[in-house]
């Protein structure tokens, strides 16, 4: 019997939860429907603030007697909320998942994609911490020759928080990939880690963006349109 | 936030360097630039800065994003207005009263009178300025208000006063700063028409009790300043970055102003905002300031100062900066530091809001410093095993399915029917959350039998699978959908919950299959043409391929037998053209050189 095929974000997961394996990080999942409080309120976004602007949300119709609003979550950080909250520190983890954008689509734009999150909180895992493990990822998943690269950045839940770029040797450019940082003290203490004992890193890249550098995918509306030529688009090497 | 250099210019002595270098020395040490105004070297004397969230309540202005590119090429600024004091006691009057109902939702209120202005077209200087960074130059006053926005970030406003009321010629205006009533409605100066929220906040001609203005957002045109005014009141004040951002979300009018103010600027910010507005309209468009008036309801309170010690520096970074380097760094910004043995104590200047807990300073210095300084240290080993059989046990079952034949796709969440409905929906045809997998397996199944020839070999039946988060009443769940049942599954359904399945031991130590893919071929969208070509003779992929050209996107040797010494073979051809569709004719075409070609082998075609 021919064998099917898996779909390439199932490979692609599989590859960056091999690597992140070899460096410590279990991998743990988390609900798509989410509360305001894990997915802007405990991660240190509040109401009413610009900064909430960065994630066009998708909100749930309310029911009356429902006391919290609900969305679909606008990224993986939430994760980090619950985990730590259940297992606490040190931990290192990773989260595959989809998450959700109301906005128009379009050849790099989905509202719904897979983002990969990254967490690992000790003590003394610094921002240096962060690039090494970051510069391995990418030296391990797109090939050698690949660097990292930190820009300033802003997120509510990370500071100080970074823009990580790839160095491509075969394109000979940088690529933006990824929002990274050390988690926000507010987030730890939100969470119930004692924040004075404990730091560390958070990172979240989007899946489809990292296997349509890797292979050369134009349009990310392939990924979930449901049509089997897209698994067998590769040739298996 | 558009940006002049000429702008940027003024604030320093030594001559900036060009345009590509001052992009990167923000980009790798500030904000990014935004691509859509052009590479910035072709750009010329403009950069589209993307000021981060946390910056924009002091650098949405030349003034702020001066003082970043100074601190990060280390030059000083020639002169800094928000580090010149402000005096303006002597000027205040009585022609002038202000009212603030609720000092929550306004900190302070500033409005002076200025008598005798002459409107006219700006002096060229400040046309020039204001046009460079893409806005529209209006008459001097206006122009003055924007211009210094602009370089300072305090959003101003100038009310024609002749069009308000002075309380019957004598002389006293008065303006209330208060919530609207239910369906009070405003006219803009852009002449459109809206209904306030009720409590939004309106910035009203009290002695006539006709709003003038929608506090933070945008004028009204009951006061507007045209060529005939004389008179002027302008306002610099400060309202709460909520109440400004409730109300532009509402009325969908978003403002150079009301972008300022949701973004929280310091109060103190609207002193200077007036001193130097006053001064340039003075300058420009003469006239006399007959009174200022600042009610300062909401003082904020003095800032303690943040602490921070370079053991913690250095503990976050994982870098091993000095007390110089840390000091250097603090001087650079401007940032008032006092270092007490291993401690560094700053007093932020009020208009670096964003300065509160000790890592807020330890992003000044890895940024100032430049992320490149920080080293790539790898983590030290795990003190425990990583725990990944959660997600080992789905993979595992992939990987049990992808061995039976199956094919693995990934579909939309959104349905047209579900349990859960969206407030929001992108596609209002699909507001709701799928509440199973099976409508998008249905689908995808009819569409993948249509396509296999391509893609599957001949005789390889259609199957398919998804794994995928679905949203029923009783909770969301993560569902397996299969297109027919795996009997090896020992039961007939094709659905599973994979959240209910005890799958962390099903995973507990698998390693999931790891498959190596090549570049992605774009697929045609156009249909395809499949042929069989039968023949006794030998096995003739090469030959086929190159006899049928590139039309031929797949081929596949689907039955083989002997009789009587001779072997029979048979091919499938599947034709298809990444351009358009072909036609019956072109293909029969190309089979009969394909034939022609396999009978100069000597082969028989069956």
């Amino acid at each position: 019997m021919n064998p099917g095929r898996l779909h390439p974000l199932t490979i692609a997961t599989r590859e960056m939860a091999a690597i992140f394996g070899c460096l410590g990080f279990g991998v743990v999942m988390g609900p798509e429907l989410e509360t305001e409080h894990y997915n802007f309120d405990a991660l240190n976004i509040p109401a009413d603030h610009p900064s909430r602007d960065m994630w066009d949300t998708f909100w749930v119709k309310e029911k009356a007697k429902e006391r919290e609003r609900h969305l679909l979550r606008t990224h993986t950080s939430p994760m980090q909320i619950r985990w730590l909250e259940k297992h606490g520190a040190p931990t290192r983890i990773i989260v595959p998942g989809k998450v959700f954008r109301n906005e128009a689509t379009d050849a790099t734009h989905e509202a719904q994609f897979y983002q990969l999150e990254g967490l690992a909180v000790g003590e003394g895992i610094t921002l240096a911490h962060l690039k090494g493990t970051l510069e391995r990822f990418s030296r391990d998943y797109f090939g050698e020759g690949a660097k990292v690269r930190l820009r300033p950045s802003f997120f509510p839940f990370t500071e100080p928080s970074v823009e990580v770029d790839v160095w491509f040797p075969a394109q000979g450019k940088w690529l933006e990939v990824m929002g990274a940082g050390m988690v926000h003290p507010k987030v730890l203490e939100n969470a119930g880690v004692d924040s004075k004992k404990y730091q560390g890193f958070a990172f979240g890249l989007g899946v489809e963006r990292f296997v349509m550098i890797k292979y050369g995918i134009p349009d990310v509306r392939l990924f979930h349109a449901g049509d089997i030529r897209f698994d067998y688009a590769f040739p298996k090497v | 936030m558009k940006v002049s250099l000429e702008w940027l210019q003024k604030y320093f002595d030594t001559p900036l360097p060009e345009a590509a270098a001052v992009a990167e020395a923000y980009t790798f040490h500030a904000f990014e630039i935004e691509e859509s105004a052009g590479l910035p070297a072709q750009a010329g004397d403009l950069l589209d800065v993307k000021v981060l969230p946390n910056r924009a309540a002091d650098c949405l202005c030349h003034r702020g994003l001066a003082r970043e590119l100074g601190a990060i090429l280390d030059w000083p600024l020639t002169s800094d207005p928000l580090r010149t004091p402000v005096s303006m006691n002597d000027l205040v009057g009585r022609s002038l009263e202000v009212q603030i109902e609720d000092p929550k939702k306004c900190a302070r209120y500033m409005g002076a009178l200025v008598r005798g202005v002459k409107i006219g077209p700006s002096p060229a200087w400040l046309q020039e300025a204001i046009e460079a960074v893409g806005q529209r130059s209006i008459n001097n006053v206006v122009d003055a208000t924007n211009y210094v926005m602009l370089n300072i970030g305090q959003p101003l406003h100038a009310f024609d006063a002749t069009k308000m009321d002075d309380c019957k010629g004598e002389g006293k205006y008065s303006i209330v700063v208060r919530g609207a009533r239910e369906n009070e409605q405003i006219t803009t100066l852009s002449g459109e028409t809206f209904t306030m929220l009720e409590g939004a906040l309106l910035i009203v001609d009290d002695n006539c009790d006709q709003p003038i203005g929608i506090a933070g957002v945008k004028g009204g045109k009951a006061a507007e300043v045209s060529s005939e005014t004389t008179d002027i009141i302008i306002e610099s004040a400060n309202f709460d970055g909520t109440s400004v951002r409730r109300t532009a979300q509402a009325l969908r009018l978003h403002t150079d102003a009301s972008l300022r103010f949701q973004n929280r600027p310091s109060p103190e910010l609207a002193a200077y905002g007036m001193r130097d507005v006053l001064a340039l309209v003075l300058d420009i468009a003469g006239g006399e300031v007959v009174g200022v008036v600042d009610e300062y309801p909401a003082r904020p309170e003095q800032h303690r100062g943040v602490s921070v010690s370079l053991a913690k520096i250095n503990d976050v970074l994982g870098s091993t900066f000095s007390n110089q380097d840390v000091l250097n760094i603090f001087n650079r910004l401007d940032l008032p530091v006092t270092h007490e043995g291993d401690t560094f104590t700053i007093a932020p200047p009020f208009e670096r809001t964003d300065l509160v807990i000790p890592e807020d300073l330890i992003e000044e210095v890895g940024r100032i410093a430049g992320y490149d300084q920080i080293p790539a240290t790898e983590l030290p080993p795990p003190e425990n095993a990583p725990d990944q059989s959660r997600y080992q046990g789905v993979e595992r079952m992939k990987d049990m399915l992808v061995e039976k034949g199956y094919t693995e796709i990934s579909t939309q969440s959104f349905a047209a029917k579900g349990d859960i409905e969206l407030a929001n929906p992108l596609d209002k045809s699909k507001p709701a959350l799928r509440t199973s997998l099976a409508e998008n397996m249905q689908e995808a199944l009819t569409r993948a039998k249509l396509v296999a020839p391509l893609v599957l070999a001949p005789g390889q039946k259609v199957r398919l699978f998804e794994v995928g988060t679905v949203f029923p009443k009783s909770g969301e769940y993560l569902a397996l959908q299969m297109s027919v049942p795996e009997p090896t599954f020992g039961h007939s359904e094709v659905t599973d919950n994979l959240t209910e399945a005890k799958l962390e031991d099903f995973g507990r130590g698998y390693e999931s299959v790891r498959a190596t893919l090549g570049a992605f071929n774009q697929f045609s969208v156009y249909p395809f043409i499949t042929r069989d070509a039968a023949y006794w003779g030998e096995e003739a992929d090469d030959l086929i391929r190159t006899t049928g050209g590139p039309l031929i996107t797949r081929i596949d040797l689907f039955d083989r037998f002997q009789k009587e010494g001779k072997t029979s073979l048979a091919y499938r051809l599947v034709f298809q053209s990444t351009e358009r569709t072909l036609t019956d004719e072109e293909v029969n075409a190309i089979m009969e050189k394909v034939y022609t070609a396999l009978r100069a082998k000597g082969y028989k075609i069956r």
